[in-house]
């Protein structure tokens, strides 16, 4: 087994060993080296955070499952999901970019949220849920390929667009991705290594 | 802002998974990797060819980048006319409608970042191997903006899928994604792969701790 360093936080970016330090509350220590961020002290308790993860799991049914928009064009009106445009990317012959789409705004924040509640849950009783260590891991996987802030402001951008060409409305959908953008800000800010530090 | 103090250079290894620190243990096979003993994720000094990796994804993505840009990407049909968009004729659009503020931002993220990104990642893999010591820090830098910008390309290919996806009034009004769009996805993909892939540890090769300052 190889000797472990508790005292010790090595940079993620260039490889650099530090001490560790107390942090105050809310601050940061970057690399003496190459100024990356090397530890944070989140403001967020494990509750505070829960609390938010789960305000997120609601936030994103509303998201995926109603209309992100609504259009009429003199009666016939068309409006659209999340899953309804990527089904129709998939039904119109493109489902690399339906994969894309789905893994990116439908798969990544579910496992985003999915996990985190699994792991969050037991850890807030005190317990050490089984898989513990992958989930962690699977969850720096999910929070890398999560593109919600960019689909939210696609949805804008969309509707500014077709507000030329005929009557369109934004969908409660939209509200709920604005939503989640930035309950998904607040949650990754405490980071995923921290989880580490309740299990001891 | 809190500083840490610097330990002398020993060989540590750094979980990225949970952060526990570890000591280098001598391993004889090449086949086994050290695993953190926490944790089990792998724990490597360097990322496995990460330059030939890199140099893969920022290549292919330089070659899909041509008929991301020539092909349409957006194709609308009404009752009077079929129209075919690519990526920089939609930006032109915007503008001559007025939304120039949404042309600067569909151009910053579809045609600004993509270039950019494939010309930093050249750059950074070109220099690991031939300027080692030029500009250490801002390299460093470079690399953390590519990895935080890089995913806002994607904008462009959301917006067609949405657009396909209401409007659909059959001969009155239609949009359907392009061809160009698949190159333009696979352009995004590509280049966050080869971020990804690229380590930033190679940056700071046989760097002294006070490098930052030197």
């Amino acid at each position: 087994m190889a000797r472990v360093e508790r005292s010790l936080i090595v940079c993620d970016e260039c490889g650099l060993a530090h001490r560790r330090q107390p942090l105050g509350h809310g601050a940061v220590a970057r690399c003496t080296r190459c100024d990356a961020v090397i530890e944070r002290s989140h403001r967020l308790s494990m509750d505070g955070l829960l609390a938010l993860t789960v305000a997120a799991a609601a936030a994103y049914l509303v998201a995926v499952n109603t209309p992100l928009l609504t259009l009429s064009l003199r009666g016939p009106t068309e409006s659209a999901s999340l899953i309804d445009a990527i089904a129709v990317a998939w039904q119109d012959g493109e489902p690399l970019i339906a994969a894309v789409a789905a893994l990116t705004a439908l798969i990544a924040p579910a496992a985003f949220v999915a996990l985190r509640l699994y792991v969050l849950f037991p850890l807030s009783a005190g317990i050490k849920p089984p898989g513990f260590a992958w989930c962690v891991r699977m969850l720096h996987q999910a929070d890398r390929w999560n593109m919600v802030e960019v689909f939210t402001v696609g949805v804008l951008l969309s509707l500014v667009r077709l507000a030329g060409l005929a009557d369109s409305t934004p969908g409660p959908g939209l509200f709920a991705l604005g939503a989640l953008t930035v309950l998904f800000a607040s949650i990754q800010s405490a980071g995923l290594k921290h989880f580490w530090w309740y299990v001891q | 802002m809190s500083s840490a103090t610097v330990v002398d250079p020993r060989c540590l290894l750094g979980c990225e998974s949970c952060g526990l620190v570890s000591a280098c243990e001598p391993i004889d096979d090449p086949g086994v990797v050290q695993q953190c003993p926490r944790c089990g994720h792998v724990l490597r000094s360097t990322k496995p060819e990460a330059l030939q990796r890199t140099w893969a994804c920022v290549l292919a993505a330089a070659v899909l980048y041509v008929p991301a840009n020539a092909l349409p990407v957006m194709v609308t049909t009404s009752a009077l006319q079929h129209d075919e968009h690519t990526l920089l004729g939609g930006i032109h659009e915007l503008w001559i409608d007025g939304s120039w503020g949404l042309a600067v931002i569909v151009f910053i993220a579809s045609i600004a970042v993509p270039v950019l990104k494939i010309a930093t990642l050249g750059l950074l893999a070109w220099t690991v191997r031939y300027k080692p010591h030029w500009r250490r820090l801002e390299r460093a830098r470079l690399y953390r903006l590519v990895e935080t910008v890089g995913h806002w390309s994607m904008l462009d290919v959301y917006v067609v899928v949405l657009l396909a996806a209401t409007v659909r009034f059959g001969s009155l009004a239609s949009v359907n994604a392009g061809i160009g769009l698949l190159s333009f996805a696979a352009v995004v993909v590509l280049t966050m792969l080869a971020t990804w892939s690229f380590d930033p540890r190679m940056i700071w090769r046989d760097a002294p701790a006070d490098a930052r300052h030197a």
